[in-house]
């Protein structure tokens, strides 16, 4: 990822200082509307093709990487995810049945170090951060997720869309039971 | 042979275990999910003994492809060997003990340990040291000094196995009549079957038992836990097991298959309808391999444990070991398990499929995780640790004219299958060796 974003910035083109600021907003926005989980407003903001990948992490040799280093198109995955499936993932939260939903998860979505770039096509914003995620359940179980994102954000009919989303832990083991949320 | 591990000294075995795993009266107690003593006594008389999953095949083909795994919490090296055999190392180097090889998995002509210098081969033999001059003068054999390899290692239609003992029985022996199940996924085509890439390891706060005997038998949480989950892939809820007209428990040695006869009831809650097509295709093929019976079994509703803690479902193709890290923490490794032959497009499917329902993110693995952890935390208390639970299921359930192998019960919503595994845990924490592990097997040895 390192090699990626060195690569990539030699030729890339940040955009203004008030583009990013309407970017940062948005990522906010996205993350505030987890945080209260309303998240039919969430799957709204998905580009119809949305691409939503966390592949997993692979401890593995520098001699012996993958195809993209520590993680593969064709390996297992967190999320490996289209709208279909992200909106199966949502409908299981809204379930009444959701028995681990329920007391709720307290969430706190975090987005930093946001750096905006031009994208390859008019409209398209390439979009490297880096995330936390701190989930508390019950009286004290807490789950902290921190890691680094690439998005790909489209302005489509006057609204940002995310189009493509890779979200990078630094963890090859889960140090936590699961992921009952969106990163 | 000097590179073999040598055996460990058995310790007495707890008294008054009884008290908290009494399969006659269908009880146990959560205090065999919380308790640094037994966990101990699990690690020497279950992990340091019986036959323990460490690889499926497909995962090193070559010479020098290795994954690193555990067996109970001994850190283990899996290697393929230029022969094709596999070998099995502790992942620990006989000098000052530090791990040899951090990667999970990759190719290797050999292991090189960064404190001293020490250098393996694929064979595991010693072959060079830093500054290995002075070793001379110490009159050092250096034949001796190999990476200490595991008793035995056997595979079963490409799942390799491998233990510490080496009094324990055969893998063959050990599986029993259950091999006769597990070819239901594992050899339902020419070919056998493959892992897709990687591995997903993610961490419980659990008892490693509550999770195996999950899967050697509770279909009855199906239903109940997972409604959330079954609504949201299927728009409805899971199928009604005790609507069901033919349906079994059946285990051996501790091992528990529990399993429908609707050939898709599992694959469905994938929500990809060209896997139930694939297995309907397939279908005819499987019955002139396996008979009909096992044809209606290679997606159907169940789930199965081998004992002490590898799991899988046949449909979800999810193949995973919990691994112990204390009586209350595992970690979680899991698999996406496909048939070779399968085209790649069906592979792929059930790469995602998998990991959507039985994963750290599967929608129906996110509510199994709670229920394990409280099932572990509540017996934190010293009291409630100490009170009987209900493990009665299925009392009077043994199916006596049956052609199936193994101890066979009748329905899949029954504890049989769960009392057999807590009463193999029994005994192997009450015997001091393999002699003196009873046998309880009644069933058939093969399928008539």
């Amino acid at each position: 990822m390192n090699v990626q974003i060195d690569n990539q910035t030699e030729q890339l083109h940040p955009v203004s200082f008030e583009q990013h600021h309407k970017i940062s907003c948005f990522l906010a926005y996205e993350y505030r509307l987890l945080d209260e989980e309303r998240f039919d407003d969430w799957l709204a903001l998905m580009h119809e093709d949305i691409h939503y990948w966390m592949p997993g992490i692979e401890n593995r040799r520098r001699e012996n990487l993958l195809e993209h280093g520590f993680y593969a198109g064709d390996h297992m995955a967190y999320f490996d995810d289209g709208l279909r499936d992200l909106t199966r993932r949502v409908s299981r939260f809204k379930q009444a049945s959701a028995w681990a939903e329920n007391p709720a998860t307290r969430n706190v979505h975090q987005v930093s170090n946001i750096e905006v770039y031009y994208g390859e096509t008019d409209g398209e914003y390439l979009v490297h951060s880096v995330i936390q995620s701190v989930r508390s359940r019950g009286l004290d179980e807490q789950y902290v997720i921190y890691g680094r994102r690439t998005d790909v954000l489209v302005q489509e009919a006057g609204q940002l869309k995310i189009k493509q989303r890779l979200i990078l832990i630094p963890n090859a083991t889960l140090t936590c039971k699961n992921i009952n949320t969106f990163l | 042979m000097s590179n073999i591990i040598k055996t460990i000294d058995v310790t007495d075995s707890l008294e008054n275990l009884k008290d908290v795993c009494d399969i006659e009266n269908g009880r146990i107690a959560g205090k065999i999910f919380y308790d640094q003593a037994i966990y101990e006594q699990e690690l020497e008389k279950i992990f340091a003994r019986c036959w323990l999953f460490v690889a499926h095949e497909s995962q090193i083909p070559n010479t020098g492809d290795y994954v690193t795994t555990t067996m109970g919490e001994d850190e283990v090296i899996v290697i393929r060997q230029k022969d094709g055999g596999i070998k099995v190392f502790l992942n620990a180097c006989p000098h000052r003990g530090n791990k040899v090889c951090f990667a999970e998995s990759g190719t290797t002509r050999g292991f090189i340990c960064n404190y001293h210098g020490w250098s393996f081969n694929v064979q595991g033999n010693l072959v060079g040291q830093h500054e290995s001059g002075i070793y001379e003068a110490s009159d050092f054999d250096k034949a001796k000094w190999g990476l200490k390899e595991v008793a035995q290692v056997d595979s079963w239609k490409g799942l390799v196995f491998a233990t510490f003992d080496p009094q324990a029985p055969t893998l063959q022996e050990y599986l029993g009549p259950m091999t006769w199940y597990l070819d239901a996924l594992f050899d339902n085509q020419e070919g056998g079957t493959e892992f897709v890439g990687g591995c997903i390891r993610s961490t419980y706060d659990c008892n490693w038992k509550i999770a195996a005997e999950n899967f050697v038998g509770d279909i009855l949480h199906a239903g109940w836990t997972h409604d959330s989950a079954a609504r949201a892939m299927l728009g409805g809820s899971v199928a009604k097991v005790s609507d069901f007209e033919e349906s079994y428990s059946v285990n051996w040695n501790g091992h528990g298959y529990e399993f429908a006869l609707d050939t898709v009831g599992n694959v469905a809650v994938l929500g990809e309808s060209a896997l139930n097509k694939y297995l309907h295709t397939i279908k005819p093929s499987v019955a002139e391999r396996l008979g009909e019976f096992r044809s209606n079994m290679i997606g159907a509703v169940s789930s199965c444990t081998i004992f002490p803690n590898f799991s899988f479902l046949a449909g979800q193709n999810t193949v995973r070991v919990w691994q112990p890290r204390g009586p209350n923490k595992i970690e979680l490794f899991t698999w996406v398990v496909v048939n070779k032959s399968a085209p790649q497009e069906i592979k792929e499917k059930w790469r995602k499929g998998a990991m959507m329902t039985f994963s750290p993110t599967g929608v129906f693995e996110m509510d199994d995780g709670e229920n394990w952890e409280y099932c572990t935390k509540t017996a934190k208390g010293r009291v409630t640790a100490a009170q009987d639970l209900y493990i009665g299921l299925g009392m009077n359930s043994r199916a006596s004219d049956t052609s199936l192998p193994g101890n066979v019960f009748k329905g899949q919503l029954n504890e049989a299958n769960a009392r057999a595994y807590y009463q193999q845990w029994f005994d192997h924490l009450n015997a001091k060796s393999w002699k003196e592990l009873p046998n309880r097997n009644f069933g058939k040895q093969e399928a008539e």
